[in-house]
């Protein structure tokens, strides 16, 4: 049985959020970031460790979005997040 | 009264020279505080685990065990250790340091000091404070040229209580945040003293500035706050203007004004909801500071709605 990537937070990453929004504090990198509230909904979804498909899902239950949206809007977000080392990538197996 | 923080020194002059710059701070932590000072050679930094992080004059390094920090002075030879979870810093002083101990003590022993608060709950912000004529508190967060010293200083004129126009710690108030200053004189440059049309004041050479109590102002001291307000403030040009500001440049704004939050991870987290916390309770404007505020000084009561 395959298991999936998994994403999670880097351990030097500080997230807070004021009505909806958040900012990002890197305290390796020493840099911060300001996350829309979809980027805050799956950082804070990544408190365990997700796969795409469980970050699609988790989107789609508090957003009335397509998959495919929804899917896009994580694959971009999770891309900046990576090339930030702000969330690491736990490779799936087959 | 709460406990104060301590200098402690071999050296008499030192040591009573830091306790009254310490004592007129007026600050007040719940738990007691110690600067244990030495006069002597000042010892290399051990190999870091991480790059140090620079601002001007300071490095800061990690410390020798975990949650630690080392704070090295640039522009004379000083140091000061810190420990996790210690009331207590370190510090060794040169005596080039010693030397120049009044400029020390505002460059370098007042960080030293700002990061032992840490330890007892306090997170600073560069920031000022002050309570407008509806009560609410005021704070006016950013660096030291964006025009929070003049601002003070007008509010102190308009017989406003302020707090401070720099320094200023956020301390966990029964589910919100209240606001300490540091009791320090407010400095002009000279060109706010020409906006602001006052004389008086103390002369400080090497810092290019004059000082005011806020008495000497007109105005009043205010310990703590709780604020209502936050303002940025900016040099605008003829006209000032405060803009609103959404909830995500708020907290980016505050975040970049207390940029020690990203040292030690230990306590960054808690300073970062304080900060999240103070932007929940507080509506936040941009304010451009524009030239008619200075010749119309009563602007400053309906600046905010």
């Amino acid at each position: 049985m395959s298991t999936p990537t998994r994403y999670r937070p880097h351990p030097d990453l500080r997230l807070t959020a004021l009505e909806g929004e958040g900012v990002v504090l890197h305290l390796g990198t020493r840099r911060y970031f300001t996350v829309s509230e979809t980027g805050l909904a799956i950082l804070e979804a990544l408190k365990t460790p997700r796969s795409l498909e469980e970050i699609v899902a988790s989107l789609q239950e508090r957003y009335d979005v397509t998959a495919e949206h929804a899917r896009s809007s994580a694959e971009a977000f999770l891309d900046r997040c990576l090339s930030a080392q702000l969330v690491t990538r736990e490779e799936g197996a087959d | 009264m709460s406990p104060g923080i301590a200098a402690q020194c071999d050296q008499p002059a030192i040591r009573s020279a830091v306790q009254q710059y310490l004592d007129e701070g007026r600050l007040h932590p719940p738990i007691p505080l110690t600067l244990e000072i030495e006069v002597g050679e000042v010892p290399p930094v051990p190999p870091a685990s991480a790059l140090p992080f620079h601002q001007p004059q300071l490095a800061f390094y990690p410390g020798d065990q975990p949650g630690g920090l080392t704070i090295v002075w640039e522009v004379a030879p000083a140091q000061a250790r810190l420990e996790n979870g210690a009331g207590k810093a370190r510090v060794i002083l040169s005596p080039a340091a010693v030397d120049r101990l009044p400029e020390c003590q505002i460059g370098f022993l007042m960080t030293t000091v700002i990061f032992l608060l840490r330890r007892s709950g306090w997170h600073h912000v560069h920031g000022a404070t002050a309570v407008d004529r509806r009560g609410r508190g005021w704070l006016m967060a950013g660096n030291s040229q964006v025009g929070k010293s003049t601002t003070t200083a007008l509010l102190a004129s308009r017989g406003w209580p302020v707090g401070t126009d720099d320094i200023a710690f956020l301390v966990p108030s029964a589910g919100r945040v209240a606001v300490h200053a540091f009791r320090s004189r407010i400095a002009l440059r000279p060109g706010g003293l020409e906006l602001l049309a006052v004389s008086g004041g103390a002369f400080q050479p090497k810092r290019g500035k004059t000082v005011f109590w806020p008495e000497e102002l007109g105005g009043t001291w205010v310990e703590r706050i709780e604020p209502e307000v936050l303002l940025f403030p900016l040099i605008g040009a003829d006209r000032t203007t405060v803009t609103p500001m959404a909830p995500r440049d708020t907290l980016a704004q505050l975040v970049r004004w207390s940029a020690w939050v990203i040292l030690e991870p230990e306590l960054a987290q808690e300073h970062l909801d304080l900060l999240a916390a103070l932007g929940r309770q507080a509506v936040a404007y941009r304010l451009e500071l524009g030239r008619d505020l200075f010749s119309n000084p009563q602007l400053i009561d309906e600046l905010i709605p």
